[in-house]
């Protein structure tokens, strides 16, 4: 065994893709026990990688050129299959971007976390819930993990890595998609493990907020050079931080006046009174209605849990409402997706929220995103391949990805083309689901200006869910706040956050500074 | 007959040219499994070509009754003396075609059920239970049932039979394989997006599930022709003086101590057919990267 200092030193490291693309080059990274190292950098800049090479896993078909990583003494990528098996299973945790693909469908919550545990008794499982802040009261450690919200599938994840009490803890994204209370809490609570149980930590993370307060040392990786750069830890102080987060708020602010001068004009997706119910005693929606009108924007916020996918998908027609009305322009669709004509379906369109599974496999991405022009026929076929480049331009990507397929592309890059999926297909109303939470802050800003203009220029109508309430304040001219599949308020964005009314829209703003007036 | 290859295994094919121009990588990888499917292709254009290579004709006798190998006979002679080589090289065709053909409808028919089961619970739920029903009657019993109610039916009566009777294992299999690629994100989007059921199947679903329809059809050759020999050795199906392999084996069984050649090698080649076969498929089906995409 090495000395205690160094438990993971990755040096030089470069990875080939099959072609000869570098995903990363020249990589280096050290990781010690008690610290706590952030990996940051824009989408596509090889985050994954650096991380699953450390579990010495590097994605199918590509291979190492140059450099080490050397894990508790032991270089990962000449070690045998059983001692790199024994070394994954007992002293180091991995947990990915997209844990809702990486949990077993058929296992209940309870198993998934006993499975590698080294304590098995119940104890000890609802020790761990309650450490991730996953509250076994609701018996939610007797679910599958497809009654799980994106959120609580991240914390069972964690909960899971965490059970195997590992000497290091890998995570991708550990953050994305969660409110700011539970934001701080988990980044507090790798913290503490890190401090308390000696656990050496890496992370990679976009929100830069996180990687401030709570990093020890940050480790840049840039997409041109595709190289690291490392920052000593430099943590700012809370006052600061609550200076920097309004920061980006302010000149939005004049955009948010000039909206409020377009009226708001008849809504063109009305929705009433919906219920959903996974099984029949405990409903998951009951009675949450919201509205928004052409060129207008709605947001849905709540805490984890409380219902705001499973809203967007009875709505798009994905899961069936057992009753309440959904009406576009007027017209009342059907709950059940085979209910609705293709020209229905086609005018509201979802970007959902795990990146990963969004993509068919099979298909290059610009076979999947000309794929709905061809469909609607809203295009004729001479200009698909023209208006494909265009759409993966507006999204930040360049034209030559159309021949690549799924698997090639980041979380955050496959992301940006199930949104351009998603503008193919020319909808009247765009429902996104935590869209920018794969992305880096100034690809997401990006993508937010991008969807504002769409709206201003062609009408369209936009439903943003996030965990994000800056940007949502920004972002939005109305607000539904959920609380446990009821609508706990709703109203103008700017009143909502300027003076909630219910004890819901208190706790999700506690943690975040107040924006606009 | 012999166009009818199995779609998947057509597909996955051309698969290495389409991607070639882009990625010379690609095609060095793909250049092992080729090699791999080369045994089941070699033994299959033998079985097919061997009646023309036959050296002698397959119902005249050339030499004494189980002669051992000799001069004019390289594996000597059957229970009437004849060839046995000569009948080794015919009485593969209509076997491998069969087989073949058995697999290809099933994993065919199985594919396209299972799939639009699992976009349609509702049409699954039916399927599986006629599935289970179906599986309760063991399939030589079938065969059997079929051959003797059917005395004229000869080789499409066993195609037929073998096809019904092992069709319900497999649409279980697809059907539970498609349920997980139905409930993916990528799938939904489809669905939500207008697509129709027969693209949600053929675009979406299918081509994801290439792995598992190769493995399915090289377990259902083998069981295909385990069925269609063991027919034949029933005397259901075809008739002596033909050459079939598994005729073969029933008819110079007797004379196995003096020329056991006349038995070894037609168990051989039904041996190395059914071996071949699902190294191919294993070898042919995508190891990683597209397949492995959503487990990332």
């Amino acid at each position: 065994m090495t000395p205690d200092t160094d438990t993971v030193r990755v040096t030089g490291l470069t990875v080939a893709a099959p072609g000869g693309r570098l995903l990363i080059r020249d990589a280096s990274l050290t990781l010690r026990p008690g610290h706590l190292v952030a990996l940051t950098g824009p989408s596509g800049a090889g985050k994954t990688t650096l991380l699953r090479a450390i579990a010495g896993f590097l994605p199918p078909g590509t291979t190492r050129t140059a450099g080490q990583v050397n894990v508790l003494g032991h270089d990962v990528f000449t070690l045998p299959d059983r001692e790199l098996r024994t070394l994954r299973a007992t002293l180091l945790a991995y947990v990915a971007q997209d844990p809702g693909s990486a949990l077993n469908p058929r296992m209940r919550v309870r198993t998934l976390i006993r499975e590698l545990a080294a304590d098995r008794t119940p104890g000890a499982v609802a020790a761990l819930l309650a450490e991730v802040r996953l509250p076994d009261e609701g018996r939610l450690s007797l679910r599958r993990p497809g009654a799980l919200s994106g959120g609580q599938q991240r914390r069972v994840a964690l909960a899971r890595a965490l059970a195997r009490r590992p000497r290091i803890l890998l995570l991708d994204e550990p953050t994305a998609g969660l409110h700011p209370e539970l934001r701080d809490e988990i980044a507090a609570l790798l913290r503490r493990l890190a401090h308390d149980h000696r656990l050496a930590v890496a992370f990679s993370c976009h929100d830069p907020e996180v990687v401030s307060q709570y990093a020890d040392e940050t480790v840049e990786l840039d997409r041109l050079l595709a190289r690291t750069r490392e920052q000593t830890a430099t943590r700012t102080p809370l006052l600061e931080k609550a200076a920097t987060r309004t920061g980006p708020g302010t000149p939005l602010l004049e955009e948010t006046a000039a909206r409020t001068c377009a009226t708001p004009g008849t809504p063109l997706l009305d929705v009433r009174d919906l219920r959903v119910s996974f099984n029949r005693n405990t409903p998951a929606l009951d009675g949450v209605g919201f509205h928004v009108a052409p060129g207008s924007a709605a947001g849905i916020v709540g805490a984890s849990g409380s219902g705001k996918t499973t809203l967007v998908r009875a709505v798009v027609g994905l899961h069936p409402a057992t009753s309440g009305t959904i009406s576009l322009a007027g017209t009342v669709l059907s709950t059940h997706l085979t209910g609705r004509t293709r020209e229905q379906r086609r005018r509201i369109q979802l970007v959902t929220q795990n990146p990963l599974g969004a993509l068919n496999p099979s298909r290059t991405i610009g076979a999947t995103i000309g794929r709905p022009m061809r469909l609607h026929r809203r295009r004729p076929p001479g200009d698909l391949r023209d208006r494909v480049s265009g759409l993966l331009e507006q999204v930040g990507l360049p034209p030559a990805f159309a021949d690549r397929y799924p698997h090639e592309l980041s979380g955050g890059q496959r992301q940006r083309v199930a949104i351009a999926r998603a503008l193919a297909a020319d909808p009247d109303v765009l429902i996104c689901d935590e869209i920018t939470s794969a992305l880096d802050a100034t690809t997401g800003e990006s993508i937010m200006n991008l969807l504002t203009r769409l709206r201003k220029q062609h009408g369209l109508a936009l439903v943003l869910i996030s965990h994000d309430l800056p940007l949502i304040a920004d972002r939005t001219d109305t607000v539904t706040v959920l609380e446990s599949g009821r609508t706990a308020e709703t109203g103008p964005t700017a009143d909502v956050f300027a003076t909630p009314r219910h004890p819901a829209t208190h706790a999700l703003l506690a943690t975040t500074p107040r924006t606009g007036p | 007959m012999t166009r009818k290859r199995p779609l998947a295994v057509e597909d996955h094919e051309r698969r290495p040219v389409m991607s070639s121009a882009r990625d010379r990588r690609v095609v060095c990888h793909r250049a092992g499994p080729l090699l791999r499917a080369l045994p089941a292709c070699l033994l299959v254009c033998l079985a097919i070509a061997g009646p023309w290579l036959a050296p002698h004709a397959v119902d005249a006798p050339v030499t004494a009754p189980f002669a051992e190998p000799g001069a004019g006979a390289p594996l000597g002679g059957d229970q009437l003396g004849r060839d046995v080589l000569s009948r080794l090289l015919a009485g593969g065709r209509e076997l491998v075609l069969s087989a073949l053909l058995i697999a290809a409808v099933v994993t065919a028919t199985a594919a396209l059920i299972g799939a639009v089961g699992a976009l349609r619970p509702a049409v699954g739920r039916v399927v599986e239970r006629a599935a289970d029903v179906v599986i309760l009657l063991p399939a030589v019993l079938g065969i059997l049932l079929v051959g003797l109610s059917w005395p004229g039916g000869g080789r499409l009566a066993v195609v037929l039979a073998a096809i019904v009777l092992s069709l319900p294992y497999a649409v279980r299999l697809v059907s539970s394989a498609a349920s997980l690629v139905a409930a993916s994100g990528y799938v939904e989007a489809a669905a939500a997006g207008g697509e129709r059921l027969r693209v949600l199947v053929v675009r979406e679903v299918l081509p994801n599930l290439r792995a598992t329809l190769l493995a399915l059809f090289g377990l259902r050759f083998v069981e295909a022709v385990y069925v269609v020999s063991t027919a034949a050795f029933l005397q259901v199906g075809p008739q002596p003086p033909a050459a079939d392999w598994a005729l073969m084996i029933r008819e110079n069984s007797p004379g196995i101590l003096l020329n056991p050649w006349a038995v070894v090698a037609p168990s051989l080649v039904i041996g190395m057919l059914a071996l071949s076969v699902n190294l191919a498929s294993a070898a042919l089906a995508p190891q990683s990267g597209r397949q492995a995409v959503t487990l990332r």
